[in-house]
């Protein structure tokens, strides 16, 4: 049972956040501004593979206004990546490994000087031959990319009990290879770092662009050889995270320890370019897939040879693209019952930018497997894959449900959603004009993708503690401060909690104060990311406001000489039900809390402040839905529109449907450019091409359609019933996007199984079924 | 901003109804000397490369990118940011039809993709969807995906219509 | 992106500006910025002196002459797309006018600008070629006029000789006309992929005469010769299109980027994109 009355959860609240946002007035890290901040400027490689010749700083450090220029051997900071056996100077020394790695950094009084004097660092290289192509690296070929270590960074088979014997029974077989290119992230605000020697102690304040505050105090402590509490961390507005502003960079190293060492503050923040060049890059997996299924479309066993390229480091505590195959595999098997399977990884090193999360992380990659398998196995046997998907999915009454690939996946709506999802689009409707529009040329296409999100893990890339913590604090007039560790980049967790909190306590929306992103008043979290706010975070906000309520409630019924059990408190008030104006306001029980202490009852604490920490009892919860896009393919241009999309959406307790909506959107749209325009494209000599949003494209208002969505709620075991829903859109859409084209281009032959779709890409498929 | 090298000029810019003279260098872009000098941070840089709109700006009525601009050029005309809409009392319409239909997340494109809309409906007080898509075309926004964006403009046409 | 310091100049008149560029022979002239800033960030053009033309009176407006329209090369694209005159008397002008990046761009853009710039992908050259234009260039020793057909000459190269600037652009009257712009703008930048201007004197269900500007494939913007050698003398209907298509890259090196949109690509659409924009006039 919902333990919340529907008082603000499930309202449509409009967000807490956005006034200061729409006036101009939020504060992002660029904006972070002091007399005396430095600014810093990065000199970087730009070679793929070289090795460091020599390094002339003395014409940068000459220039007037330049305060230092750092090499490796002056930062003096190295990660140690522990689980590779690598280590990593935050500048590189001796090798570069990628375009982009930071070599030099000039730190000067503003960032036009810096960059001026960046540009007077000379560097001689030796290039080496780069290694780019997984396949090759994975024998050391060309050559090792650490030298002494082998390219493999992660190898593994496993695989389910029977499988061979299940696989070589089976009556029919296919095989398909879906690559899914190297995409970015790409937040507007780029990432950025300030760092300030604090006047009164010997602390430094970081304000940088982070998904996980107390994650990055821990890192920069660690990385600095400081104690904790020495390192404050404060996380501004963040213009947008997506997974890459959960982890470490080491221009936040040589930022802090250039506050420290020079006493002053420094600045630094990246532009468009280094954006791209060094921002984690995603996906860029490669699944070499063979399916064994029955005449009747059941699919019996799976086969899948997962390659991925971490690029040339891991990135700090996060297993790159270890992460996004492992991930990407575990999902495979989608909302499926698919009994059997097994699983190769090989992940390696090449002199790419490192990989590391992006919303979903292997989830849009294990959907499109997972569908394209159906849509695989439908195209065999000459029959609608609605029906295959049908008669593969997961029935209601084998909840909790353990995949082959060992998910535990709690209660969901499977095939209400895609029924939801068939029914919004009409689906016999559109196979009569689809019919009508191809005999005049008109090739439409409507696909779907059945998805599972899992959400909430214990540990995810940004969780690096299972749990959340929310510090709620009562003022004297019967106003709340509550403050947590969660890191939102956009998300409007002020506003979510705020009503979490407002319902149980019977106080307004506005009556709450969220705080969040400061590791000096915030308790212990994990931080935002793997879609763990809501439904962890939202459960800390339950916990603790449960706590603070049942005090207020003692306080109110000692006040109102009433039974505990007969106190509610709404509308600002604890009132005695059947006891019509009875009661007393909050703001009462608040001053004789702090201000009346000698009339509280026997044995109370005078105060109302509460911390509350909550750990889900499941390892993950598992949102899903079902998103279903209908595209026209211009065969004679090659370009794709997409026309109408729908997504039914099941995230358990939904706390703000118009939140929920606008994260459904914003996926949608990533996955439009996941699907058909985002590639990081590196040329043969391991240049990355694509430094720009000239090159990278991402959608615009003309490429994204109006969107329909439409909620389900089937509750999770977690507190409030809530599962997380922040990356869901993103792994359905590309899916999505891609069956309908399979589906559109079916008289054509074709069958999707590679993303992004370029339209040059559509006409040879279309001159190839031609010629 | 930085001394040597360069000579420096005085300018005179006309920022949100008040005159102010600044000494600059010529290539200094306006959208720098905004955030720097004035103290305008609702102004923000997204690419620098004139793609993304996050740093659009209204010259003399119309939406322009303040980073493909030097502040020398903007010498005489009049330049108005987001700070500008609205009073500490009330929002201007665009913006409260923003925060009615959630037309923003993270909240970085917002004052571009605002000003933006802004400068449309001073055009066209009832734009159609397919208008508002095309203003709109030069602002990239990474978490809304758009739609609720859209529906923000139509609300404030009537939000505005309705005075 | 910081970019490297130069001088700044703002001449109010025309010959000011002509005297800063004879005595600064390397400076760059500075219409809307909306190339220039970009190139001067990438670090592919660092001028050391820019002659700012935004208040030089003499280049700003659009003025009906008795045989067309003179345009004035400060003209801002969106003025282009939206004045009367240009709309009546040369809608090609306008169409691809209104084609032109996105919205901040427009406001911002002039056609002197685009023009001089000279982007391999850029809309209004592509415009001039249909139209018969005829570019007015100027200098400290007087001005000379340069067709459209002899003014692109590479990517971002021009007839224009140094110490020269761009200072108006004539059109001959084009009311009559079936004119029509047809582009596959590119995701990102919004320049063509392919962009195909057309306009056609038809008399009697005859073209007269066919003037045909490619924008997007080559190093320039060009005249499809062969393809308006096929329309001439014909009536408009499919059997003439498709061999008029079909010669719309004659005699020239398509060009494709490794991202987007490859040679070969690049060749199809704009086959395609000639194709649908003779149908829209047919």
């Amino acid at each position: 049972m919902n333990p919340l009355r529907p008082l603000f959860v499930g309202a449509r609240v409009s967000r807490v956040e956005d006034p200061r946002l729409l006036r101009g007035q939020g504060q992002y890290v660029a904006d972070v501004n002091v007399p005396g901040m430095l600014a810093v400027a990065f000199v970087r490689s730009p070679y793929a593979a070289a090795r460091i010749a020599k390094i002339d700083t003395r014409a940068a450090a000459g220039m007037p206004g330049v305060v230092a220029v750092w090499t490796a051997a002056d930062a003096r900071l190295q990660i140690v990546h522990e689980g590779q056996g690598i280590t990593q100077t935050v500048l590189a020394s001796d090798h570069v490994r990628f375009v982009g790695e930071p070599v030099v950094a000039v730190i000067a009084q503003d960032a036009y000087l810096a960059e001026d004097a960046a540009d007077l660092v000379e560097i001689e290289y030796d290039a080496q031959e780069p290694v780019l192509d997984a396949h090759r690296s994975q024998h050391d070929e060309p050559r090792q990319v650490h030298h002494g270590r082998s390219n493999v960074v992660f190898s593994r088979t496993t695989g389910t009990e029977g499988f061979q014997e299940a696989f070589a029974s089976a009556p029919r077989h296919v095989s398909l290879t879906f690559t899914t290119k190297r995409q970015a992230a790409t937040p507007i605000e780029p990432r950025a770092v300030a760092a300030l020697p604090d006047p009164f102690g010997d602390r430094l304040t970081v304000y940088v662009t982070h998904q996980s505050p107390h994650e990055v105090r821990r890192q920069l402590a660690q990385i600095l050889g400081w104690p904790e509490q020495r390192v404050h961390v404060v996380v501004p507005e963040v213009g947008g995270g997506f997974g890459i502003k959960a982890m470490f960079y080491p221009e936040y190293a040589v930022v802090a320890e250039a506050a420290r060492r020079l006493g002053r503050p420094v600045k630094w923040v990246s532009d468009r370019r280094e954006a791209f060049l060094t921002d984690a890059h995603a996906r860029d997996a490669e699944h070499v897939v063979d399916i064994a299924f029955t005449d009747a479309g059941r699919i019996v066993a799976v086969q899948d040879h997962v390659y991925g390229d971490t690029g040339a480091w891991p990135l700090w505590n996060f297993p790159g693209a270890v992460g996004e195959a492992m991930w990407a595999s575990d999902m495979l098997p989608g909302p499926y019952q698919i009994p059997h399977v097994a699983i190769e990884i090989t992940v390696v090193f090449s002199n790419k930018a490192p990989l590391g999360p992006y919303r979903g992380v292997g989830g849009p990659i294990g959907a499109q497997v997972q569908e394209g398998i159906i849509e695989g196995v439908a195209r065999a046997l000459g029959r609608d894959p609605v029906e295959i998907r049908r008669a593969n999915l997961i029935e209601n009454d084998q909840f909790p449900y353990r995949s082959a690939t060992g998910q535990l996946y709690d209660q969901g709506s499977y095939g209400a959603s895609m029924d939801a999802a068939l029914r919004l689009m009409d689906l016999e409707k559109f196979r009569e004009e689809q019919t009508r529009l191809r005999r005049e040329g008109r090739y439409l296409g409507l696909g779907l993708c059945v998805f599972v999100e899992p959400s909430a893990f214990a540990e995810s890339e940004a969780g690096s503690v299972p749990y959340e913590s929310v510090e709620l604090r009562m003022d004297t007039t019967g106003t709340v401060t509550a403050t947590c560790g969660l890191g939102p980049t956009g998300q409007g967790h002020e506003t979510t909690l705020a009503q979490i909190i407002a319902s149980q306590l019977g106080i307004r929306v506005e009556d709450v104060t969220v705080l969040h992103g400061d590791t000096d008043n915030a308790p212990v979290g994990g931080g935002t990311g793997g879609s763990r706010s809501g439904t962890i975070g939202g459960g800390a906000a339950l916990r603790a406001s449960g706590e603070l309520k049942d005090k207020i409630v003692t306080l109110a019924a000692h006040m109102l000489e009433a039974s505990r059990d007969d106190i509610v408190l709404e509308g600002g008030r604890a009132e005695v039900t059947g006891v019509p104006g009875h009661g007393v306001p909050i703001a009462d029980i608040a001053r004789r809390a702090y201000l009346e202490v000698g009339a509280l009852p026997e044995g109370m604490e005078p105060g109302l402040e509460v911390l509350g920490r909550y750990k889900p009892p499941m390892a993950a919860t598992y949102s899903n839905g079902t998103h279903a896009a209908m595209v026209e393919v211009d065969v004679a241009s090659g370009l794709v529109q997409v026309l109408d999309y729908v997504a039914v959406n099941d995230c358990g307790v939904v706390i703000n449907p118009t939140i929920v909506e606008g994260q459904i959107h914003g996926g949608v749209a990533q996955g439009i450019g996941s699907a058909l325009l985002e590639e990081l494209h590196y040329d043969d000599a391991g240049q990355l091409t694509t430094t720009s949003l000239m090159d990278y494209l991402l959608p615009t208002l003309v490429d994204v359609p109006p969107m329909r969505v439409e909620h389900m709620e089937t509750p999770s075991l977690s507190l409030g019933g809530f599962k997380g829903m922040g990356e869901g859109s993103l792994i359905g859409a590309p899916p999505a996007i891609a069956n309908a084209i399979t589906d559109a281009l079916a008289p054509f032959g074709v069958l999707v199984t590679d993303i992004p779709v370029s339209p040059d890409q559509v006409l040879r498929w279309v001159e190839k079924a031609r010629a | 901003m930085s001394e040597p090298k360069a000579e420096k000029v005085a300018v005179t810019l006309n920022v949100n109804g008040a005159e102010r003279t600044v000494t600059v260098e010529p290539r200094w872009l306006l959208s720098d000397v905004l955030r720097q000098e004035f103290g305008l941070t609702g102004v923000h840089i997204g690419c620098e490369h004139g793609v993304c709109g996050a740093c659009t700006i209204l010259v003399d009525g119309e939406p322009v990118r303040s980073c493909l601009q030097f502040a020398v050029q903007a010498e005489g005309a009049r330049i108005e940011t987001v700070e500008a809409l609205g009073t500490p009392e009330e929002m201007d319409p665009v913006q409260t039809a923003f925060w009615e239909k959630h037309g923003l997340q993270c909240g970085y494109c917002t004052p571009g993709m605002v000003l933006t809309a802004k400068a449309l409906l001073d055009r066209v007080p009832n734009p159609t969807e397919a208008e508002i898509r095309h203003a709109l075309s030069g602002n990239l926004c990474r978490c809304t995906g758009y739609q609720f964006i859209v529906e923000a403009v139509e609300r404030a046409a009537e939000l505005r219509a309705e005075g | 992106m910081s970019m490297t310091p130069f001088r700044y100049a703002r001449p109010m008149a025309l010959r000011d500006a002509l005297a800063d560029l004879t005595e600064h022979p390397e400076a760059r002239v500075l219409a809307g910025g909306m190339s220039l800033l970009p190139l001067m960030k990438m670090d592919l053009a660092a001028p050391e002196r820019l002659i700012d033309l935004g208040r030089v009176q003499e280049l700003q407006g659009i003025t009906e002459t008795p045989d067309g329209i003179r345009i004035g090369a400060m003209t801002r694209h969106f003025e282009l797309a939206s004045d009367e005159v240009v709309g009546r008397c040369a809608p090609i002008v306008a169409q691809a006018a209104a084609h032109v990046g996105d919205p901040q761009v427009r406001h911002r853009g002039t056609i002197g600008g685009s023009l001089a710039h000279a982007d391999p992908a850029a809309d209004l050259p592509a415009a001039m070629l249909a139209a018969d234009a005829v570019i007015e260039a100027a200098s400290a020793d007087g001005s000379r006029m340069i067709p459209a057909a002899d003014f692109f000459v590479g990517p971002l190269v021009t007839e224009l000789r140094p110490g020269e600037m761009l200072v108006a652009v004539r059109i001959p009257m084009l009311q009559g006309r079936r004119q029509h712009y047809e582009k596959v703008p590119h995701p990102a930048s919004g320049y063509a992929v392919v962009g195909v201007a057309i306009s056609l004197a038809v008399a009697g269900g005859v073209v007269q005469e066919a003037r045909i500007g490619v924008t997007g494939v080559a190093g320039h913007a060009y005249r499809a010769h062969a393809a308006e050698r096929a329309l001439e003398g014909e009536g408009l209907n499919p059997g003439v299109i498709a061999k008029a298509s079909s010669l719309a890259a004659e005699g020239e090196e398509i060009l494709g980027d490794a991202v987007y949109a490859s040679a070969e690509y690049r060749r199809h659409l704009l086959q395609v994109t000639l194709s649908r924009a003779l149908q829209r006039v047919s």
